[in-house]
């Protein structure tokens, strides 16, 4: 396309008229990348992303410099666009010899562009998601626990700067194997850990959907004899005299109920 | 200004706690350097204060307030009854501006801390249907005042001591109390009589049940209809807690044990 437009410009214009064309062109550069800037933050403000990152050291960071996430990403398009209209004008112009260059930054330049993107999404990403957790889990008065906040972040940290590097054209392969057998060794881990939980919820949403017994009912599940009071994703719980049993789902389902009529 | 500052003085002098009604960290953090004994009470704790009592309702009336805060305070050993307390509240505005000094065993206990914390049931589940029975109570069904009862806690025992009086509405449904489309539920389903049955974990049982709990020595205050006896009554024979809102006069009671241990009025919330 860019290669295109100055052989068809030329053979249509005199030079003095391409050079008009050129300026003409890098006017409009000035006041699309304006109004890129300015949708951006509108954009930003209207889809509630300003409320989302409030809080985040990244946020927090360029904040001190006296700006805002917003404003930072709204800047790094209006600056994008900006340089793609001058890179065709000056072609226009025919004022650079070295197109071959120019070329390559073109090429190149959409790259980087994304690669800055995804450091500042990533950043953002993994400030928001262990602030999240750690909300969540606040009622858990546990030291421990903020150990699940931060790996989440630095997963998504390593995960943006993955994408980041491989935009640039860096040599991923090996952080990218690094990364499969983190994930890897992830899900292994939780799902020997979960197996439990897994089963019980699954055995919980055939007992909430068909209610096999429902609260109320006396029930027998191996010698467990007594009335159902709650039944939820993963445990019954059935309490005789003075005794209450919380029995999780898939035991229920392996042994099977026995209700009691009557 | 000495004599007002000489006043306020007599006022703290020599007390033994201070509770203070904030959920403003500021505030907090003024006393938490003091000596003093200070007990946060609020309805979540937001100041993340080691000694806290939660409000299950946003109490309206400072008496009210201050009776739930000392009776919790004093529940959990917080305080002593012989304490003096020096109670920092705010009546007008949404900052501190009242304060009030009162002995721990002025009054005589209510019973409400004990209600919230001490039922079978969720003390969540409690604060909900306390919410939805306030303002079924306040609007009432198309602007006439409407009579519920809800019977919260021990669901297994509740529905093997009860009847239905017709098809069960939440069957094979898993809404729970708090959800934000029970209210209106509720809400139309109190038009028909009987009971609601809500479970230890706030999930909605049941409605129009008939209660057929022994009555025998259910002492309940005279006057009071047969909803209150029914609900006096189960609550003797289950470790259910139930709450009532009369249609005659449009109180909320509860009761524990047979007992009646609470009412209120809901224009007052």
């Amino acid at each position: 396309m860019q290669i295109d437009w100055p052989t068809l410009i030329r053979s249509l214009f005199s030079e003095e008229a391409a050079l008009t064309a050129a300026v003409v062109l890098l006017l409009t550069g000035v006041l699309l990348s304006y109004l890129t800037w300015r949708w951006t933050h509108t954009l930003f403000r209207r889809t509630g992303i300003n409320e989302a990152v409030e809080g985040t050291t990244f946020e927090r960071t360029v904040a001190r410099f006296g700006t805002s996430t917003s404003g930072i990403i709204a800047t790094l398009l209006a600056i994008f666009v900006y340089v793609l209209t001058a890179i065709t004008a000056f072609n226009v112009a025919r004022l650079l010899n070295f197109e071959l260059f120019w070329a390559q930054v073109t090429r190149n330049l959409p790259g980087l562009f994304i690669a800055v993107l995804a450091v500042i999404v990533g950043l953002i990403a993994g400030d928001k998601s262990e602030i999240i957790i750690q909300e969540r889990l606040r009622s858990v008065k546990l030291p421990e626990v903020s150990l699940i906040g931060a790996t989440a972040k630095y997963s998504i940290y390593y995960i943006a700067a993955l994408i980041a590097l491989a935009q640039l054209g860096v040599a991923t392969t090996a952080l990218l194997v690094l990364l499969a057998a983190y994930a890897f060794g992830l899900v292994f881990l939780s799902g020997i850990a979960f197996k439990q939980f897994l089963t019980a919820g699954a055995a919980g949403v055939y007992l909430l959907l068909v209610e096999p017994y429902t609260i109320g009912d006396e029930v027998r599940i191996d010698d467990k004899r007594g009335i159902v009071q709650e039944i939820d994703m993963f445990v019954t719980r059935i309490e005789a005299d003075g005794e209450e049993y919380i029995i999780p789902n898939q035991q229920v389902f392996r042994s099977g109920i026995i209700r009691i009529r009557g | 200004m000495t004599g007002l500052g000489d006043l306020l003085n007599d006022v703290v002098e020599e007390i033994d706690a201070v509770l203070l009604f904030t959920e403003d960290s500021e505030t907090f953090k003024r006393f938490d350097a003091d000596e003093i004994n200070t007990v946060v009470v609020g309805t979540s704790n937001a100041v993340d204060a080691e000694q806290f009592v939660s409000l299950p309702l946003q109490f309206e009336e400072i008496d009210g307030r201050i009776r739930f805060g000392i009776e919790g305070a004093l529940d959990q050993e917080l305080i002593e009854e012989t304490d003096e307390v020096v109670c920092l509240t705010s009546s007008f505005s949404s900052a501190i501006d009242s304060i009030i000094r009162v002995e721990a065993d002025q009054f005589t206990q209510t019973g409400l801390y004990d209600l919230f914390v001490n039922s079978r049931a969720d003390a969540d589940v409690v604060r909900d249907v306390f919410e939805v029975a306030i303002e079924l109570g306040k609007k009432g069904q198309k602007g006439k005042p409407v009579g519920a009862l809800f019977v919260v806690g021990d669901a297994g025992k509740v529905m093997n001591k009860s009847r239905p009086l017709s098809y069960n509405p939440f069957e094979k449904s898993h809404v729970h109390v708090g959800d934000p489309i029970v209210n209106v539920m509720l809400k139309e389903f109190s038009r028909l009589d009987g009971a609601f049955v809500i479970s230890d974990g706030g999930k909605i049982v049941s409605a129009y049940r008939y209660l057929e709990p022994g009555a025998e020595g259910v002492d309940i205050p005279k006057g009071l209809g047969a909803r209150h006896m029914a609900a006096g009554a189960i609550t003797k024979d289950t470790n259910a807690t139930a709450i009532v809102l009369s249609e005659s006069d449009g109180m909320v009671r509860a009761f524990k044990a047979g007992e009646l241990v609470f009412e209120l009025d809901p224009e007052e919330y």
